[in-house]
This record gives C-alpha cells, structure tokens and sequence, in this order.
C-alpha cells in the first residue's frame, strides 16, 4: 500500500502536484495539490481606488493578465453604473482575442504537442518537427502583438482601464492585426487535425458553464438552459491538503473552459471554426476533457477569424478614441470573462469616494479544480496495474495538462 | 563547452518565465550556448546536477518556495533573481499583516497545512550575485544577461530612472501636463517607459531607482496635487514595500 506522489506537474503553468492513494491494490483517491503560496490579492486591492486595481489584477496570471484587466474594469464599470460605447467594448474583445490566439498557441504548440509527438518539450521537439514549433510560436507572437497594442505590453500592461483605454490603437495597427490575422489562418487550420488525434482521456464531463456571450458576458450559463449569476448556484468549499478551493454547481462538479464554451456556444462560432466543430461535433460531445485541447485548436481558428473581422469593423467605423468620464459612487459589480481557460468572475463593492470596499476573484483554474481531481481519479483508476509506471504517470500529467490550468489564478482567495 | 541553466519557479504569477518563453526565435540562440536542466513551465524533463546559471523567480511565500531557493543556491555557481517578486517583493508582499492572520480573512480559519509565509523577495534569503527587476523585466534585459555571461563578460545594469526612457522617447511628461501620478522620477529604468507609451502613470514595477531616488520630493509633489498621504503611501509600498519607509 504505497501511494503515488507526482511531486511537481510540469509543462503548466505554475506550481502543483497530485498524491494516488492506493488502497488494497486499487486506486481509492487522489487529491490535485497546488503549491503556489496564497497572494491575497483580495486583502491587496482593499481600500485602493478604482482606477489602480485593473493594473493590480493583472499581476494575478502573466499568461491572461489582460482577461483579468478586462474583467476587472468590466465589474467596477458595472459597480459604479459606467456604460461604455461598442467601440470599447470592440476594442476590448480584439485585446481579449489576442490573448485567446497567445494562450492557445502556447498551450498547443510548446505544452501539449510534445506529449503527441513523443518529446519532452518543444525544444527537443523542433529538431525533428521545427515547422510545427515555428508556426507555433508565430501564432503566439501575433497574439502578443496585439495584447500589446491592446493592453499596452505583452505582459501586464496597464492600457486597459476602467471607462476605456490609455492609448488608442492606430490604423496601421488595426489594418495590421487584419491582415497578419488572415494569413494566420492556414497554419491554424493544420493544427485542428494534430490535436484531433488525441486519445480520450481523464473524466467525461456531465455539466458545463461559460459566459453568455462568447468571450465575456452579464450572466453565466449552463447546459441545462439557466442563466445565472455565479453566487446563485456555485458553492465553493476550503481544502485542507490545497491552497485552492472547490466549486459545484447546483451540487454537481462541472467544467469551464474550451470545451465547454464550443459546446454552449458553437452557434457563436465564424464560418471555419464551425465547419471544424461540426467534423469533430460526436468526439467533443463525447466529453473526455483531453478534446479539450481539440476545442482550443477550433477556438484558435475562431479567434483568427474574429480578430479580422473586429478590425476591419473597426476600421470601417473610424476609432474615436473617447473615454466615458467616471464619477466615484457607492455600488456593487460583477465582471464576467472568458479567460482562455475558462470563465473568470470579479467582484467588487466600491465606496463613495471610489474606493474598494469588497472583492472576490473566482478563476477557472479554482472553478476546474474538482473536476481535475475526478479525471485524475478515472485516469488513475483505468490505468493502475495495466500501465507500466512511466505511462502511468505520463497520462496522468497529460489529463492535468488537456485542463491548461493555470495555478498561479487558481490560488484565488475568497470573500471577506 | 554548454553552460548548465536552471530555471526556478517560486510563488509569482508565472510572467518571468513565461516572458523567456516569449524570446521566440532568440531563445534558440541562447540554446546556442546554454543546456536547460530544470524549467518546468516548458519542459517534462529535469536532471539533478550543479548549475552554472540558476534563474529564480517569483517570492517566497511557502516553506516550499524556501527550500527550492536554498536547492538553486547551492546547486549554482552564478545566480540570477529575476523579476520584481524576487527582487522586491511585488504585489504579494505588500499586502500587510500577519500570515495566519491573512489566511484566517481568506480561508476562514488560522491553520496553515501547507506552510504558507509572508512574502518576501528572494534576496532577503540568499545571496544572489544578479538581481534583475521588472513586472515583467523587458525579454531583452535576460537574453542581453545570459549571452554576457556565456561570453564570460560581467552583465551590464542599469542606474537611470524610468524618466530618462520617457525623455528618449519624447512622451508627453503625464506628471507635469496632466497631474496624473507617475512614479517615473524614483522608479529604476529599463522598461522603455511602456506606461507612459499608454499615457498613463508608471506604478513602479521596477521598483525604486537604488541611490539617487529622490522618493520624499515625489511625496510632496504628489500631495500638492491633492492626493492623500495614504493613497501615495500605498501606490509607492505596492511593488517594494521593504524599500521605501514612510
């Protein structure tokens, strides 16, 4: 009666592990383990005014930093009754976009496709499979650059701000982002037949919630047609062996994420994306999390293809580059984003001098949690005893990788 | 002969290393001259062996984060504490108050199983014989410090505030033309002045310019433009809360 200890998930994006507990010859639990220390960033935006917080909030994930930009000015605008014009909120899903495009391309390309092409990562993956590792990494490098325009810097920038931007994109940016977006579509289109061919793995999921609109939302919903605000039906519960937390919805472990978001929203999707879903429509309806990897290659075509329409949008109508003025009152907001890896929500209580009163960040990583541990479990429990260690340990990491999480958010931190 | 490198991941919000991910082609290069034996973020493969480049990043935060620390230390000859979180501190550390206090508020209750610290940065544990800030630091900076050192050259740093990137660039001064609080004149340079490329303040993520800094003049500046002393307070404490005493 040896238990299994996976000291440290590799090729994730930060610090966790998992601990197989075996009992009689039988898998009996497993228990998903993040070691990243707690940040508080509750405690940290506390009593700080409005405007500096999205740029605080960033700090939370470097890889969707801008989804917490926007879903942090998402929930002040709402808690001080800010209404911005469809140009921001344009503006705004190209910067979302662009984050989508750099965060699936890293997760497909540099974090998943060694395990399919039998490497230990990218690098050593190149020498042989340069081409797919190259398109990979334009891919990535046309998302930075539009997260950059867009948020200012490729990693935690601070252009993003409650009723509006600090600085507007030009034209030349836009028509750039439409043009390289376009040329970009071919090279993502080869990828959706790589990350087709992954095996079932990990749980299959029974329920799944997203935002209402396609990258950010006023309500989440469900498979089971409700429509909802997430303190409705999300119980969250403390760990003892975790510095995450756990979700159910109406009682019941569900999914957030790529997966989830290509089922409840396929009618949303751009011409190829759909086409893509509609090929591979009975292998993600099947609802082994490894197709989540599989959904992200359709997204990354859906997020090309929406960038190049956005833009050219926008550059139809002309930017007019005005901020809505913002006058500090008492309220309550929540924002809701679709993070790369799954909804995220911000919520906040603001003062009448503007002032953070109260804040709850929820994310997708910390929303995953329960249904990562269950697949853990179903992948474990298959394989004990008929896989060789290595495998066995390899699927394991695999199922834990198809959930992109990212453990740095996950260590999010609960009312007060 | 490869120099050995080791890429070490403590609590943080994964930026500083994503960020050398993001060298793209330039990575290669650096691979040119460099064998990575630990780097979890972007590889399953990992050998224990002596380094002769240890980057850190991230802050203390864990009993955990503390051991990996003193594991890179002593396994490296040439160590590199990259990043803000390593550096100063960051966001983390600014958050005041006592750890199983801090765990109580969020978790609701005092016990601490995972052996959570109040976070502090890198430099406050070991010695570390490179320090490079940046929330993120600009991707250049590293790649200019990892190919001195495989040149054998002593890496260059820099000693100039984030104003004199602002001037290079002619940026409309924020501070002056729109009393907008910008903590560019005490904030060590070396970002390319990216917040005020978006007409907004810089928030001193680099953390304050060593020496020169003239941070009690910023203060003043600032409260004659009717800030309050405790809002100053707290946006000069949130990336370096240990430097700078108020």
């Amino acid at each position: 009666m040896v238990n299994i200890e996976i000291e440290a998930f590799t090729r994730v994006e930060g610090n966790g592990g998992a601990e197989i507990i075996i009992e009689n010859g039988e898998v009996k639990d497993v228990k998903l383990k993040i070691f990243e220390g707690p940040r508080f960033f509750e405690l940290l935006t506390l009593g700080r005014h409005y405007w500096d917080v999205p740029d605080l909030e960033a700090r939370i994930c470097a890889i969707c930093y801008l989804s917490h930009s926007v879903a942090s000015v998402l929930g002040i605008e709402r808690a001080l009754g800010v209404n911005v014009p469809e140009e921001i909120m344009l503006l705004r899903e190209l910067g979302l976009l662009g984050e989508l495009i750099e965060s699936h391309a890293l997760h497909l390309y540099l974090l998943v496709a060694p395990d399919l092409f039998g490497y230990a990562d990218a690098i050593r993956m190149a020498s042989k499979h340069g081409e797919v590792v190259k398109e990979g990494i334009t891919i990535k490098a046309f998302g930075n650059y539009i997260r950059e325009i867009l948020g200012g810097r490729e990693i935690h920038g601070i252009n993003i701000k409650p009723g509006g931007f600090g600085r507007y994109p030009t034209v030349e940016e836009l028509e750039r982002i439409e043009r390289q977006s376009e040329a970009l579509l071919r090279p993502a289109r080869r990828a959706v037949n790589i990350f087709a061919e992954q095996e079932p793995l990990g749980a299959t999921v029974q329920h799944y919630i997203a935002t209402n609109g396609y990258l950010y939302g006023d309500k989440l919903i469900a498979e089971d047609g409700e429509k909802f605000d997430y303190l409705e039906h999300i119980e969250e519960k403390t760990l003892p062996y975790s510095f995450a937390k756990q979700s159910r919805y109406k009682g019941n472990i569900f999914m957030v994420g790529a997966l989830p978001r290509v089922m409840l929203k396929h009618d949303m999707l751009t011409p190829m994306a759909k086409h893509f879903y509609e090929e591979h429509k009975e292998k993600l309806a099947s609802g082994y999390i490894s197709f989540n990897n599989l959904a992200q290659a359709i997204e990354l075509l859906y997020a090309l293809e929406k960038a190049k329409e956005v833009a050219k949008t926008l550059l139809d109508k002309g930017i007019e580059g005005e901020n809505v003025p913002i006058e500090p009152q008492e309220g309550e907001g929540i924002g809701y984003v679709e993070a790369p890896r799954g909804v995220l929500v911000h919520h906040y209580r603001i003062d009448e001098r503007g002032n953070i009163a109260y804040s709850n960040i929820t994310t997708p990583t910390a929303f995953n949690h329960a249904i990562m541990e269950l697949s853990l479990y179903e992948e474990a429990k298959k394989r004990y005893g008929s896989s060789d260690e290595t495998t066995f340990l390899q699927k394991l990491e695999e199922t834990v990788r198809a959930f992109d999480p990212c453990i740095s958010c996950s260590v999010h931190v609960v009312r007060l | 002969m490869m120099l050995k490198l080791g890429v070490f991941e403590l609590t943080g919000c994964g930026g500083c290393a994503l960020n050398i991910l993001f060298l793209y082609e330039k990575l290669f290069d650096l691979l040119e001259f460099y064998e990575i034996k630990e780097f979890h973020m972007a590889s399953s493969f990992r050998e224990h062996d002596t380094l002769d480049v240890a980057i850190v990043t991230g802050s203390v935060s864990t009993q955990r984060d503390l051991n990996l620390l003193h594991y890179a230390r002593n396994h490296s000859n040439y160590l590199i504490a990259l990043g803000t979180c390593a550096t100063h501190g960051d966001v983390q550390a600014s958050v005041e108050g006592k750890i199983r206090d801090k765990l109580e508020k969020v978790y609701g209750t005092k016990a601490n199983p995972m052996r959570a610290l109040d976070s502090t940065p890198i430099v406050q544990h070991v010695a570390v014989d490179y320090a490079l800030p940046g929330c993120p630091y600009d991707k250049d900076e590293i790649y200019q410090v990892l190919i001195s050192l495989a040149k054998g050259i002593e890496p260059p740093t820099k000693d100039y505030p984030v104003c004199i990137e602002c001037k290079l660039n002619e940026y409309e001064c924020v501070l002056v033309k729109k009393e907008i609080p910008c903590l560019g004149p005490i904030t060590l340079g070396g970002c390319n002045a990216a917040c005020i490329k978006s007409g907004v303040g810089c928030i001193g993520c680099r953390g304050p310019l060593p020496k020169e800094a003239n941070p009690a003049s910023e203060f003043e500046i600032l409260k004659e433009l009717g800030y309050d002393e405790e809002y100053i307070r707290r946006k000069f404490k949130t990336f370096a809360r240990g430097e700078l005493r108020w």
